[in-house]
Formats: C-alpha cells, structure tokens, sequence
C-alpha cells in the first residue's frame, strides 16, 4: 500500500509558481482585448448629480465610458452574499461608500484606460456620511436580511441574566476589533468574452461553480452557457469568495464594445472593492463560581455593515458549543456605517469573537487566581453544549496539553508584570479557539489511465493553501499510485462541480469527493482484472484485491499482482473511469463537528518603547487526519502571522469625518514582515476522524486564525499589567 | 497618471534650464517618491527631467574629513560606505531604517530630501488639503493625525517629514550644494526646510529649477559614537511614528556636546538645539537626558489622536542617548 497521505510532499506546483509556469488570471491573454478602469466615487455618501465623461471619451484609445445613465441592463440581481453587494453595479445615481465605482472606462490599453478615468468629471449632491462604527452604534439592529449566515443572531440557552445575578464572580467587558483588509497579493482580475451569447469568464475566483450562478443569474443566461476558469489564485483569504461587482461589471463591459474585457482593480481597489472584516464591538459578560465553574455568559456584538446589506461579522456565533455554561445568551447585531459591505475574511466571525471571549477568560482567570489552562479545562465542554450531541473527534484537551508542554507553560510566573529580561518585559498568553466545521456538495473524477498514471478532474481552486498536492495525495493513495503520477485538471467550470474553496471546505469536502472517486476507479480496474481470464486475479473475490505500487495484487497473496498498465493494455481500456459524488450528512450526522486549536504565545516589550514583539508563539490543532505535514504546517503558520498582523498593527481606519479609509495602500497598511515574526510552532494532535467525512479530515485554514489575538494580549497582560481591549495593540495603548 | 514628456539631463546646466523654463517640469531621482505620487494624482507635472544619471554619484572624504556624497548615490550604496559606517554610524543606520533594500536600491540622496509628506489626506485626492490646494483647509486636524506633527505644525498643517536619512543629516549639520537659475550655491540642510505657517504648499526654500547636487558632511570628532533610532508601527518597511538621530561626546561623565535631532514629529526633520543646549555641561545621566527631553517637547502642541509621540520621543531621546554613554 502507497502511504501518499499525510506526507510533507513539496506543492505540485511549486516548480512552476517558482519559475514563472503558473498562470495566474492576469496571465491570460484574449486576442482583441480591451481593459477596463474603474472610477471611483470621491464621496462616501450622497447622490451622482451628474457625470460629464466628454474628455474622456475623446482621450487617445478610450472605447467607451460607461455610468448608470448609459450602462444595459443586468437580467436580475442575483443572490447575496455569494454576490457580495445586494446592488448591481452602476444601478442608480446613489453613493453609499467611498470608492463605490461610478464609471466604468473602457479603451484600447490598460495605461488609456487609467489615464481616461482620471478625467472622469462626476457632480455630487453630498449628503451627510455616518464615519464610524461608534457613530452608527446607537442605531444598530438584529440584521433584518441576513443571507446565507451560518448562525442566528441570537441564541438563548437558559436564563443568562439570571445566572449572572447570581453568580459569586461577575466579568463585564467591551472588546473591540479593527476593520480589516485582506490585502493579497494579487488583486483582483476579470477576463470576459461573449462568443454569441455563451460567456467566457477567467476570475481570480477561490469558487467557479458558485460564482458562476450568479453570473449567469446577472446576464439572465442559463448556467450552461457560461464558463467561469480560476486557474491559480495569488492570494485569497477569503477576499475573492465573494463576487464583488468588477466580476459583473466585465462581462457587461464586453458586451458594450463587443470585444474580450479584462478589468484588474487597482492596488487601492483591493481595498476598497473587494470588503473586508468589518471593525465589531463586543460586550462579554461572565459570570462564575470561585473554583472557576462558568454559569452564564452573554456575548453582545455588533459589526459595521453598509448602507446597501445587513451583512452579520458572526462573532458570538461560535460562542454556545465552546464551553459547557448552562445559561447562555448571544447576539449579533450590525450598525449602518458610509463603507463597503465587509466581505467573508480569514476566519469570519471566529477571529473577531474568540480575541473578546478568550479575553475575558483570561481577565476571569486572573480575578480568581486561576491558571488560564485550568479554568478552560473546568469549562471544557465534552459534548457539543447546543445539540447536545458528541463531537465527532474532539480532542482541545490534547491540543492545551501539548502545546503547552512544548511552549514551557509551566515556567510562567502567575504575576503580571513579575517576568523580565533587562528592559524587556516578558509577557505569557494563551487561547483557545473552536470553528464549527461544515461541509459541502462536492464532486470529482479521477480517470485512471493505462499509462499507470492518474488525472483529477474537479473545479476546485488553488488558493495557496495546497489544495491540489493534498488531494493528489488523497488520490494517489487510494489508486497505489506515486504523487507523481497523478496530475490535476482544476479551477473550471467544464470540470466535475467541486466544493467552493473557502470556508475550509478543500479537506473534508473536495477531498472526500476524490477519495470517493478515486475508489470508483479502483473499483472499476478490479471489476476488470477479476473479470479477465488473462489476469493473475480472474477469479478473485473484489473485496480481496488492494491497490499496490501502480496496479492491483491479492491482499493475501503478493504474488497475485499485475500493474494498472498492462490490465488496461490487455483490455484496450485507454482508461478508466471513476466518479466522487460527497454529499455532507449533515444534521444527520449524529455528530456535532467542529475543529478546534490552543494557542501560546510569548511576547517581550521594551519598558521603555513598548512595541510587542512575538518571539514565540505554539499552536496545537484538532482537526482530524493531516493530509500533508508539510503544507498544513505552511497554512497554519499563514494564518497564525495573519493574525498576529490583526493583533499588532492591522487597522483600515475610517477617516473620522467621511468614513473614507486612511490608508488603502500596502505602505500604510501594515501587515506583519519577515521581521515581525518570531517562531512560529504548529502540532497537530489528531487522529482521522471518520465520523466526520470518509476521508477523517477537517478544514484548517479558517481554525489556524482563531483564538491568536487573545493569546497575544494575555500575554501583552502578562508582560505588562495592562489589558488591552481594542486591536491592533499599538504602542500608543502601552504608553 | 498624467501623460508627460520623459528626458534625461546630460548634464546639471541643462537640467536647470529643461525645468527653469517650464513650470509644470520636475526633477525625477530615482522615483520612489514622485512616480507614486503622479499614480494617486497628487503630482501632475508635465515633463520629468530624469537626473539620476547625472555625474553626482558618487562618496568621498574631503581633505578635512568633510563627507562628499553625490546628489544620485542610491540610499544602499550610502548606507554601505565604509566612511559613512566609520564616522557617522548614525547616518548609515538612518538609511537602513529606512523602506526596504529595494526601494533603496532605487532611491536617491537629493530625492530622499524632498520626499513629500505621508500625510493621508495630502496624499488623496479627493480630499482637502492646504499643501496640495491651497486655502481647501486641512482635515487632519479632525481627522486621522495619530502618526502627524506634534510639534512646528501650524492651524493649516500639521504633516510631518517622513525621511529618516534628513533626520540624521539634520544632526550631523550637513550642507546641501545646489545649482540653480543663476549658479551653484550652497544651504545648510536645517535652512533647506521650511515651517508650514500659513502657506504649507512648499516644504523647503528651494526654487522649482534647483537642483540638489552633492550634500556635504563635516567631520565630527564624536561622530563615531551616535546612533539613530526608530519606532515604528512593525519591525520593518515602515515609516517612523518617531525617531531620534543623536551624537554624543562624554568625557569624565560630563557631556561635552551632542547632535540630536528628531524624526516624524514635526514638518521638518526637526533638530533639537534646545535639547543640546540643555546638554552641554550637563552630567550624562538619564535624569539630565529626560531634562533635555523636557527642553525640547515642552514645546510640543500634540493633536487630539497624538499625544503619546511626547512620552515616546522622550523615551527614544533618553534610552538612545544612555545607551551612547555605555557604549
């Protein structure tokens, strides 16, 4: 038997990222081509009085200019939030963010478009922006449309404000998080092209199939006339899951000047056009008894949204299955504020929610003297506390225990304040962090050649995570094939409908849809080898035959073997053919699901020019079968330093007055450099989780970035004395 | 981006005379700064007269141990100078605090001089702004100002200079040698810069046709024992929230004399005389450091958001200049 899973294979890709090979969306070429730039609004809110495009128009190269008073008319608004805006582009004269695009300019080059679109002349009728999130405060709500959001905004269990009252030891706290920005390296880009009325769409997109829909939705096509390919993705992070309006705006471009269309926003509209995680304010109240026995938590938090979508940053979702508290009470709230509506980032809901309730614990552990691992593990909650059902692999307790161990938990003098080196004081956090898992429909083939080699076929995308060397793997050890056999055929829409790739769907959804087909094919070549009297297996029981290093033998008897190559040649079978179809079980599990991480962290900050550093951070993971040692620990890192960004120095700061962003540009934005990172250690403590999905593996990208802001201001706490309560901890707050 | 005509000076006379005659030409250095500013539309000039091929890149030491450095030495080459390295440890420091080793592969000495403020609102322009448009009023001081002046702004600005390299040059009281409409002259760099006051459009005294060509350094006996310090927002590739250039001569625990100047606090690389004057005599101890610190920030106006840059100038002022005497 071939063990392919679990190996630190180096990326299939890699050589050709490396080298220039990979073609990325902004690689491909249509011949004709006309680019698109996009104008934005110089108001964050108000109305298009009017727009004078005549200089434009006559600038050299300009085809068209197109506004909402000229633009055609899309079909249907197609369904938020896979569209990220419930308004089409250009659909009216009405501004609601700074940025919003207002005109579209379309000439013969790149370089003409941009030159036009700065002399795009647009009137405004200002009207008064709400800037902030503070402003928009009093006026927030339950969301009213609430889209495909994975929780209610609002959970009761019990009585939470009755067990607060009467709880011995009482915690109340606000916590507050930073609007951030994705910012990947690659920004967004669109190729569209009408042959007739099929549609060629080429989309940094991390879901084809999705996205797809509602393109097709827009142009009032059926889904078959539209082909969408996302060959690679430079960055995704959940910033291209969503389909922002650049992805309608090109093929409706196309259409106008009847020629291929490729719109490329800009760096600056990376941030403004493509969301981000909108900036929330959290209440955490919690109440205990004094051996540290949580009795009631309420969780109260409101996001910033736009004025054009209710959109919920879920973070007291996850809040009742994390601990066993009888009287739980959560709610989700937005505010109305001049801006973008926030996009789904890296891990939406989680990463804001767990930096406000890993906090207050540790704030609990220290009022009553407890060990922050300690007070978790009194609150550790054995079966999921809403459903009442076993969780299908949990195992947080290893996750606390050996990543503490491996940090040195114990060296930790309990003392705030009381760990120094010279100027340097030393500072020790840590957090827990949950993510319940979900799954997705997704389908693949694999056609298992007579070459003894292997092709993957299924949508799904290259986002950076691995995805394509993990599933190979997955593929490879259920043919008992080498990984190198096998090659893949992804990111399109004329490919088998994968799992869309975010969300942490890729492990246990698309690779459950290639485990599954990869075993059809192996059915399918022990069908004929036991079938053919040529073969050393006529005769044989199926069941008894195995895949085994590029063909098929008798379990029993290693004798009895012959490769895929010759069976297939005999047979004149170019290749054969087996189908993935993975379909979640869903509620019917029986199981409740859900990955799950502690976090270490150690911090050290000049007394004197208080900068946190992180010097060490440990992270440990439960979430089921590593399917490659080397890429999960390359992703876990990833989104541990995400975060770390988030905890230190991430912040889209509204301008105070317009709510415009300050500083939408990678110079101003800052995200951590090589510099700013210290080790980072990953474990992993699972084992496959077969309840979960045939495959026994769970998503990691999104559990990797949850719970790191708490770990690190506990440890700033630690260090210090001080308890920040609003991200990014900046040197101004330890002055 | 504006369309423009590109040309490249052959020599300084001509470069002169390519932007004398056309007010809306400018100089191009190595483009760091400018080119970024034509693509968010902030500079619009319509001929670019490229001089960072012009003869003036290289280093040297005068006869009197004066630094000679070349208007278009790149900001590596400088940082890496074995003279710079040698004698004036806190100029090579400043240059590497600076952007990243790309962006100073390509960035000049006379660019980095007259590199614009990082100022938000200056820098968008859809935004008021008195440096940009003048009388348009300035939204800062309502506005996002965490990371502006605290000190040297005005009621129509309150920008800060961003260069780290000005800072030390700033302390190290360096010259800048210009040619200009009629001939060469020279400038301290201090008397380069210019206070906002009421007409913030221009940072520095110098005419649209002048052209920086060498910056000169004198030598400083106590030039070996200075430093220049950071604080930033992360590790690297950023600009500074403060920073303090500072040179220091002790003998027998008394300080004879100092250079200090302070970055991203004020319009200008802002040199702290006030603070050397307080220093002069003084015992070198922390307590006579934050004394000198007092000197110079009590004149500090902070702006709402801001106030924090006061205790950490003073803090980078003391643990800079402490840290000088051990060494």
């Amino acid at each position: 038997m071939t063990v392919a899973i679990g190996e630190p294979v180096r990326r299939v890709e890699a050589r050709d990222k490396v080298t220039g090979g990979a073609r990325y969306t902004e690689d491909v070429r249509a011949a004709d081509t006309a680019y698109a730039a996009l104008v934005g609004s110089a108001i964050s809110a108000g109305r298009v009085r009017s727009i004078d495009a005549r200089q434009a128009e006559r600038a050299p190269g300009v085809l068209t200019v197109i506004t909402h008073t000229n633009r055609p008319d899309f079909a249907a608004q197609p369904p938020t939030p896979y569209t990220a805006e419930g308004r089409m582009p250009l659909a009216d004269d009405r501004i609601h963010y700074a940025g919003q695009y207002i005109a579209v300019v379309v000439a013969e080059t790149q370089e003409q478009a941009d030159h036009a679109a700065t002399l795009v002349q647009a009137d405004y009728q200002r009207t008064s922006p709400v800037p902030t999130l503070d402003a928009a405060l009093p006026a927030a709500y339950i969301p009213r449309q609430n889209g495909l959001v994975r929780f209610p905004s609002e959970y009761r269990r019990g009585h939470a404000e009755t067990a607060l009252a009467a709880s011995p030891v009482r915690l109340e706290q606000e916590y507050r998080t930073a609007t951030l920005s994705h910012a990947p390296m690659e920004p967004s880009s669109t190729l569209a092209y009408w042959e007739g009325d099929r549609l060629t769409i080429y989309d940094s997109s991390q879901a084809v199939h999705t996205h797809r829909a509602l393109v097709a939705t827009a142009f009032g096509l059926p889904e078959d006339r539209v082909r969408m390919i996302s060959s690679f993705v430079g960055g995704g992070f959940g910033n291209k899951s969503f389909a922002w309006p650049h992805v309608f705006i090109a093929p409706m471009a196309a259409r106008v000047v009847r020629r291929p269309v490729r719109v490329t926003i800009s760096r600056k509209q990376v941030f403004t056009g493509t969301g981000h995680m909108a900036a929330t304010v959290q209440a955490v109240r919690l109440g205990a008894d004094r051996e540290g026995r949580l009795r009631a938590l309420i969780h109260d938090s409101t996001n910033q949204t736009s004025f054009i979508d209710d959109r919920q940053e879920g973070a007291a979702g996850t809040t009742p299955y994390m601990y066993a508290i009888p009287d739980v009470y959560a709610r989700m709230r937005v505010a109305k504020v001049s801006t973008g509506t926030g996009g789904a980032m890296r891990t939406p809901g989680d990463s804001a929610g767990a930096f406000a309730l890993e906090s207050a614990l540790d704030e609990l552990a220290y009022k009553i003297g407890m060990d922050p691992v300690e007070l978790r593990r009194r609150n550790h909650a054995d079966t999921d506390p809403v459903s009442g059902r076993p969780w299908s692999g949990k195992r947080l307790l290893a996750c606390y225990e050996q990543a503490a161990e491996r940090f040195g938990w114990d060296r930790r003098k309990a003392e705030p304040g009381s760990m120094r080196d010279g100027d340097d004081l030393v500072g020790y956090g840590m957090a827990g962090g949950q993510r319940m898992e979900h799954q997705s429909r997704a389908r693949a083939t694999v056609h298992l050649s007579d070459e003894g080699t292997a092709v993957i076929r299924s949508s799904t995308v290259e986002i950076g995570g691995g995805g394509l060397t993990t599933l190979s793997q997955v593929a490879a050890e259920g043919l008992g094939l080498p990984v190198g056999a096998v090659t893949f055929e992804h990111g399109d829409t004329d490919l088998p409908a994968s799992s869309p790739t975010f969300g942490s769907l890729t492990s246990g959804s698309a690779g459950s849809a290639v485990r599954l087909a990869a075993q059809d094919a192996l059915r399918a070549a022990i069908e004929l080898a036991v079938g053919d009297r040529r073969s050393p297996l006529h005769g044989a029981d199926p069941d008894d035959v195995v895949a085994h290093e590029s063909g098929l033998r008798l379990r029993d008897r290693p004798d009895r073997a012959e490769s895929y190559r010759e069976l297939l040649r005999r047979n004149r079978v170019n290749s054969l053919r087996g189908d993935g179809d993975f379909q979640p079980a869903g509620e019917t599990a029986g199981y409740a699901m859900a990955t799950f991480g502690a976090h270490f962290t150690e911090v050290r900050i000049n007394r004197h020019l208080p900068r946190v550093r992180v010097v060490r951070h440990v992270a440990a993971f439960s979430i089921g079968r590593v399917l490659n040692a080397r890429t999960a620990r390359n992703q876990a890192q990833g989104g541990i330093i995400m975060r770390l960004g988030a905890a230190l120095m991430e912040s889209q700061r509204p301008d105070p007055v317009s709510g415009r962003f300050i500083s939408p540009a990678l110079t101003d934005y800052h995200v951590p450099v090589n510099a700013d990172i210290g080790e980072v250690d990953v474990l992993f403590v699972g084992e496959p989780d077969t309840n979960a999905n045939p495959l026994g593996a769970r998503g990691l990208g999104e559990i990797s970035a949850v719970g790191i802001c708490a770990s690190v201001a506990n440890a700033v706490y630690h260090a210090t004395g001080r308890r920040v309560r609003s991200l990014p901890i900046t040197p101004d707050k330890l002055l | 981006m504006r369309p423009f005509v590109y040309e490249r000076a052959e020599e300084a006379r001509s470069a002169v005379a390519a932007v004398a005659d056309r007010p809306d030409a400018m100089y191009l250095g190595g483009g760091t700064n400018l080119v970024d500013l034509m693509r968010l539309g902030v500079a619009e000039p319509a001929r670019l007269v490229d001089v960072s091929r012009l003869p003036y890149d290289t280093v040297g030491v005068r006869p009197d141990g004066a630094l000679r450095i070349g208007a278009a030495v790149r900001n590596s080459d400088l940082a890496a100078h074995p003279a710079v390295r040698r004698a004036h440890p806190l100029l090579a420091q400043a240059l590497l605090a600076g952007a990243s080793g790309q962006v100073r592969n390509m960035a000049t000495v006379g660019g980095n001089l007259l590199q614009r403020t990082r100022c938000a609102y200056f820098q968008d322009i859809t935004k008021p702004c008195n440096k940009r448009n003048p009388g348009s009023g300035c939204p800062a001081r309502e506005g996002d100002h965490r990371n502006l002046a605290i000190i040297g702004h005005s009621e129509a600005c309150v920008a800060t200079h961003p260069s780290d390299m000005a800072v030390a040059l700033a302390a190290l009281d360096a010259v800048v040698h210009l040619e200009g409409r009629d001939g060469p002259r020279t400038l301290p760099l201090t008397e380069l810069y210019r206070l906002p006051g009421d007409d913030p459009r221009r940072d520095t005294v110098l005419d649209p046709a002048d052209l920086i060509t060498e910056v000169t350094v004198p030598a400083l006996s106590f030039g070996g024992r200075s430093h220049y310090r950071k604080v930033r927002d992360r590790a690297s590739f950023a600009f500074a929230v403060v920073s303090v250039a500072a040179a220091l001569d002790v003998a027998g625990g008394v300080v004879r004399d100092c250079r200090i100047a302070f970055g991203a606090i004020a319009p200008v690389p802002w040199r702290a005389r006030r603070a050397e004057e307080a220093l002069r005599g003084a015992p070198a101890t922390e307590d006579a450091f934050a004394a000198a610190a007092r000197a110079e920030l009590g004149q500090a106006r902070p702006l709402r958001d801001n106030a924090f840059k006061v205790p950490l100038a003073r803090n980078l002022l003391v643990r800079t200049l402490t840290e000088l005497v051990v060494a």
